[in-house]
């Protein structure tokens, strides 16, 4: 009698150990901020949707280098020291030039090390920024659109014939 | 508290933990201040063709540079020297650029010697008390009252030395290095009448014989001869080249070869001799070789009488069988090609054994053929700086050096017996151009910081590298982090302000033009528009490396020469006072202690013990039971010089008699990770002074006595597990 329950436990916790394993596997374990509040409330929405601004115009290295890169504090200043330069958040901008600190941004859109994401070669083949991005223009606080998971990045690469082979991106 | 709700708190707080655990931070994006200039684009990198200094085999480098930063160091595919390859203390040599103890500016002493208490000045005064010394030297017409103590230079840089010292008018300019070849180039003047290194065609040859020449590690160019040893094994179709190595202590090099053949310490000349003799005997020899150099059979065998095989198998140790056997194959298998080492060439009989390898490769006829031996297209060297150093250190002491100038760490990598560090307390100034807080640095007086090698300008002709005359430049990869200087830039800068002699002889305004002035003489060009682009086109490449000069040196025995004839070794030290005989070896990671400064080097496990961050002293396993020695004990290693104390090593693969500890460690300053690390085995040195002048550093007996358990050995994984001691076993 005692021993059949002892077997009923055991399988009833082998069966809990497994939906819990499998749990692990499926749920999202990535966890971190899609939405992270920024140093600067810095507004996607007027730059690139109410002004119009290029995205090129700011993240200039995205067709010629693996990194968009983000505009230097002093490209940012150099436009806002004629453009609203007394609203709160110019004004915490001057705060950092004065300080001569780098204003610490958090990152949003990450990939692990071991995957090699060159911006030039998207731009090159003519993927819109918003492909992955999301449609920035519509955001006042930047978040990230996509899982950036690597079933995602395949089924990108399959629909437009890019190259699925595993060198491609793990180099 | 109740029971149950503790354990409720309790798993309320584990699962926090968990979760917080799980939750990762997002990454900070940190922008530029202010943008890079135009032609720097964030994360493209540039590639920078260079040559490494780090050691005289100067091999071709490409560095990778992003954001204006150097990033990665490998070597350069086009360069003949080490063809793309490069060895774990190349691409250390990054280390030295970031390390966070360089020397940031000028600094004067306001401490007692040693105590490493500067104040920091400007480079004005730093230059201006470096040249009122001179002057003050020249005014009282005492100008051979300044010495210079280098390493062994090779280009632009010996030229400009060389006549900056000839200009102010002292002749003491002193280039001793502990592991520089001056054994080699003493005996390849002795046997062929011309003072040169040798170059040996590895990769061709199919019956290799290296006498302690541990090539793989350190000997001569390493990254050369590492990847030309590849080919010999598995870079022919037909052949897979033997490997014999003759020597006490099993290295990487000889761990790498088919037959050990572990010899008796300073007994390896006789071997050689005992080998030639049963050749001629067998009449194996290269009969037309031989009469090319001018050597007659019947004459070399009677000069050969003793060293009959049992006298021989005595006095080295070995089987007759097997020393036979090597000798047959020696002979029989051609090409076939021996190597002389440092461990040979550092014994009392030294020269007289290296010379005695090198008539083994005259009866197996491997001169100047393919898989055999050439002479190298090197840059000239001194045959014996040993010689210099001991006359510079006589007039040390008696006081009548006035001012020292030091590049390089010489009192960490020169021996104690000499005598140096006593001596170098009697110069009243002592003026040092390293970039880390050294030995040497500590104990000078004025620090005129010269830049690290990535951001220097240069060029090197690499030591014993090639058949054919090589040039790499050195080019600046960053700008100076720091606010240093050249040592060239300095040199010159003493010498405009010294005006007269000097300055004629130096009108040069920058080292980089001095450079660009001998680079000019060498390509057979002017100054000027033409050359400009052809200095570009140099730069791009990082040197020159195609010669329209075809090699024409060959090797001819010079008929003056005599027969090496080795007489027994000495050795400093009683027999029953001092058991052991003492080896020391270049660390395969920091060579002679140049490369302790770099993490990176000290955190590279030993390929042989697997020791990290630390010295230890090799034990056969016999011998440390003898002694109730266990891995890892502390010892005490006492020499008639002194003593030290450093964990043990039980380690099959070396001679029961012969105990070894690696060079590189126990430096006084060197920075945070070099300092008061390790000992230096320098220490227990005694000077026994060999055949023509030349230093025996292996004819150093010792003794060894356990102190504790704890000599707190660091190892990357258990070599007492894994060593096949079956296979290695005496």
């Amino acid at each position: 009698m005692k021993s059949s329950w002892l077997i009923v436990g055991l399988v009833f916790a082998a069966g809990l150990l497994a939906v819990a394993l499998l749990l692990l596997y499926s749920l999202p374990l990535e966890i971190s901020d899609r939405s992270p509040v920024q140093p600067i409330a810095f507004s996607h929405k007027v730059h690139a949707g109410a002004n119009g601004i290029p995205c090129l115009y700011c993240h200039r290295y995205a067709p010629v280098s693996s990194s968009a890169g983000i505009p230097a504090l002093a490209d940012c200043r150099a436009c806002h020291l004629f453009i609203s330069p007394d609203s709160p958040e110019i004004r915490k901008l001057m705060a950092y030039w004065d300080k001569r600190a780098a204003i610490p941004w958090v990152r949003v859109n990450t990939l692990p090390d071991h995957v090699y994401f060159p911006h030039m070669m998207h731009i090159r083949a003519k993927v819109d920024c918003s492909v992955c991005h999301g449609a920035v223009a519509t955001m006042e606080r930047i978040g990230r659109t996509a899982t950036l998971k690597m079933g995602w990045c395949l089924g990108c690469h399959r629909r437009h014939k890019a190259s699925i082979d595993c060198w491609t991106c793990h180099i | 508290m109740k029971r149950r709700t503790f354990l409720q708190l309790s798993g309320m707080t584990a699962a926090g933990a968990l979760l917080a655990g799980c939750q990762s931070k997002n990454e900070k994006l940190i922008p530029y201040l202010i943008g890079p200039d135009e032609g720097v684009t964030p994360g493209r990198a540039t590639y920078y063709a260079s040559s490494c200094a780090f050691c005289p085999a100067g091999c071709g480098i490409l560095v990778r540079e992003s954001e204006g930063r150097a990033k990665k160091i490998e070597g350069n595919p086009d360069h003949p020297v080490n063809r793309g390859r490069l060895c774990a203390r190349g691409q250390a040599v990054l280390q030295e650029l970031y390390h966070p103890d360089r020397l940031q500016q000028p600094l004067k002493r306001s401490g007692a010697r040693g105590s490493g208490e500067f104040t920091r000045i400007t480079w004005a005064e730093g230059l201006g008390l470096l040249t009122a010394k001179l002057k003050e030297l020249q005014q009282e017409h005492s100008t051979d009252g300044l010495a210079l103590l280098t390493p062994q230079l090779s280009g632009s840089l010996a030229t400009l030395v060389t006549a900056f010292m000839r200009s102010f008018g002292s002749s003491r300019h002193v280039s001793y290095e502990l592991l520089a070849p001056d054994w080699l180039r003493l005996a390849d003047r002795q046997t062929f009448g011309q003072a040169g290194l040798p170059f040996y065609d590895l990769a061709e040859t199919r019956y290799l014989l290296s006498f302690g020449a541990d090539f793989v590690e350190n000997h001569l160019s390493p990254v050369q001869y590492g990847n030309a040893f590849g080919r010999m094994r598995q870079g022919r179709d037909t052949v897979r080249g033997h490997f014999t190595y003759i020597g006490g202590r099993m290295s990487l090099t000889c761990a790498s070869a088919d037959r050990w053949m572990p010899a008796r310490p300073g007994s390896e000349g006789a071997l050689a001799l005992g080998m030639a003799r049963l050749i001629l005997e067998e009449k194996l020899h290269d009969k037309s070789a031989l009469a090319a150099n001018g050597l007659r059979p019947e004459e070399l065998l009677g000069r050969l009488k003793p060293y009959d095989l049992p006298r021989v198998a005595d006095m080295t140790g070995l089987a007759k069988e097997s020393i036979a056997e090597v000798a047959r194959e020696f002979a029989g298998t051609g090409p076939s090609l021996a190597l002389a080492g440092e461990s040979v060439a550092f014994q009392s009989n030294g020269p007289e054994s290296v010379r005695a390898i090198q008539l083994l490769n005259m009866l197996a006829g491997s001169l100047n053929r393919p898989g055999g031996i050439y002479p190298a297209a090197a840059p000239s060297g001194p045959d014996n700086s040993f010689t210099q150093l001991m006359a510079l250190i006589e007039s040390m002491q008696a006081g009548r050096i006035k001012l020292a100038l030091i590049k390089g760490d010489p009192v960490h990598a020169i021996p104690p017996a000499t005598g140096f560090q006593q001596a170098l307390d009697k110069v009243p100034f002592c003026v040092s151009f390293a970039t880390l807080l050294d030995d040497s640095a500590l104990q000078a007086d004025l620090i005129l910081p010269d830049h690290a090698a990535l951001e220097s300008w240069g060029d090197v002709e690499p030591l014993a590298g090639s058949r054919r005359p090589l040039y790499g430049l050195m080019q600046p990869v960053v700008m100076p982090l720091h606010d240093t200087r050249q040592f060239g830039d300095v040199l010159l800068a003493a010498a405009s302000q010294l005006g007269g002699a000097p300055a004629a002889a130096l009108p040069q305004k920058s080292w980089l033009e001095f450079l660009k002035g001998t680079v000019a003489k060498r390509v057979s060009g002017k100054m000027g528009e033409k050359f400009e682009a052809r200095w570009v086109d140099l730069l791009r490449r990082g040197g020159q490396f195609e010669s329209n000069r075809g090699p024409d040196n060959v090797y001819r025995r010079a008929s003056a020469s005599s027969l090496p004839d080795p007489a027994r070794p000495r050795f400093a030290g009683d027999e029953t006072q001092y058991p052991l005989h003492l080896q020391v070896y270049p660390s395969s990671a920091f060579t002679d202690g140049r490369g302790a400064p770099f993490p990176w080097l000290q955190q590279l496990p030993d390929p042989m013990s697997c020791v990290v961050w630390d010295s230890w002293i090799e034990i056969n396993p016999v011998t440390a039971a003898g002694l109730g020695i266990s891995q890892g004990d502390l010892v005490e290693v006492a020499s008639p010089r002194g003593s030290l104390r450093l964990p043990a090593v039980i380690y099959p693969g070396i001679r029961p008699d012969l105990v070894a500890i690696p060079l590189g460690q126990g430096h006084k300053g060197g920075g945070r990770y070099a300092r008061e690390r390790g000992v230096n085995p320098l220490a227990l040195l005694v000077l026994v002074e060999g055949s023509e002048h030349q230093p025996a550093w292996n004819a150093t007996r010792v003794r060894l006595t356990r102190v504790s358990k704890s000599g707190e050995l660091v190892t990357a994984g258990h070599p007492q597990g894994s060593y096949r001691s079956d296979l290695i076993g005496i």
